[in-house]
């Protein structure tokens, strides 16, 4: 199946966007953790402070459909 | 009682219908953190005549931080931020009743610097201390005003348990922290307004509009995004309070 993953700030980097210059397509297999189809393309989950998808918060245990757009955010730690 | 000196200080704020002048007099804020998003949020609080801040920070002023906290200057060069803020706030407006604390928050000092404050503004510089505010806030059911940034990115929410979720429902430790973390002044400028604003409201007995929500700044493409942050119930601070 194919998903979208989104990134916002230094993410973006990591993210490698392939679609514009925040989105990248993704082919991966249904029922997988987004946890594992970010190991899968090289992104570390601890890079990872939380994603969302439709303006709901998910947690990197959420197992996207097909055709799900998530945004990935970094941890964002300054003051 | 606002004196005569007040009601002319307010005089244009007041006209913002719903505003009451009184209700912010008797708001008692703590400001943990004056660093960029301390120096934004304590200026403006101050600034709109909250009662009574508490500000916290246990740092010295560096020519480094004089980028972004708008409270410095270099004058500042080597004082510590609590004495120098309180000078520069109490320039501002003399009226606002100030509390320092010269300390770094930790889990020893935080129930002493938080005992009587009615809401928490993060103005931290790395997570761990922010968890501790969070747990204070969830076990004195009190409002904490998260902000972080990071470059041109910034995040800012109001979590008010057991209303809301809590941060530890949006976070967990453990992740990735760079070294030193990059940051240029309007990112904690702007999201340190975002975090009075919402104070601001709740103390007129408004609802802040990220109650249990997430906004997600980012400047480089100058984009808002904002998104609901459901309670967890496996979340290891409010679901088991």
């Amino acid at each position: 199946m194919v998903i979208y993953l989104k990134a916002g700030g230094e993410l973006r980097s990591k993210l490698q966007p392939d679609v514009d210059h925040f989105t990248r397509r993704v082919e991966t297999e249904a029922g997988k953790p987004l946890s594992d189809i970010l190991i899968g393309i090289g992104i570390s989950p601890a890079f990872v402070a939380f994603a969302f998808k439709d303006g709901q918060l998910k947690r990197l245990d959420y197992t996207p459909s097909e055709g799900d757009i998530i945004t990935l955010q970094p941890p964002v730690s300054g003051g | 009682m606002l004196s005569d000196k007040e009601k002319e200080r307010y005089s244009r704020q007041v006209l913002i219908p719903g505003w009451n002048q009184e209700k912010l007099k008797q708001a008692n804020v703590l400001v943990v953190g004056l660093g960029g998003l301390g120096s934004a949020s304590a200026l403006y609080l101050a600034a709109a005549g909250i009662g009574r801040l508490h500000l916290c920070d246990g740092d010295r002023v560096e020519l480094s931080d004089l980028n972004r906290q708008m409270l410095y200057s270099e004058s500042s060069l080597g004082l510590l931020k609590v004495e120098e803020a309180s000078r520069r706030i109490g320039a501002l407006n003399p009226s606002v009743a100030i509390v320092r604390h010269n300390a770094y928050l930790d889990s020893r000092n935080a129930a002493e610097i938080i005992a009587g404050c009615q809401v928490i503004v993060d103005g931290l510089d790395s997570l761990e201390p922010r968890f501790i505010l969070n747990q204070e806030s969830v076990l004195r059911g009190i409002p904490y005003v998260y902000g972080a940034v990071q470059g041109w990115q910034g995040y800012a929410g109001f979590f008010h348990p057991p209303q809301t979720a809590c941060l530890a429902c949006l976070l967990r430790p453990g992740a990735f922290k760079p070294d030193r973390v990059p940051v240029w002044g309007v990112t904690p400028g702007a999201i340190g307004l975002i975090q009075a604003g919402e104070v601001v409201k709740w103390a007129l007995g408004q609802n802040p509009s990220l109650q249990g929500r997430l906004l997600i700044y980012d400047g480089a493409s100058l984009s808002f995004e904002i998104i609901s942050v459901e309670k967890d119930p496996a979340c290891p601070v409010c679901s088991r309070a």
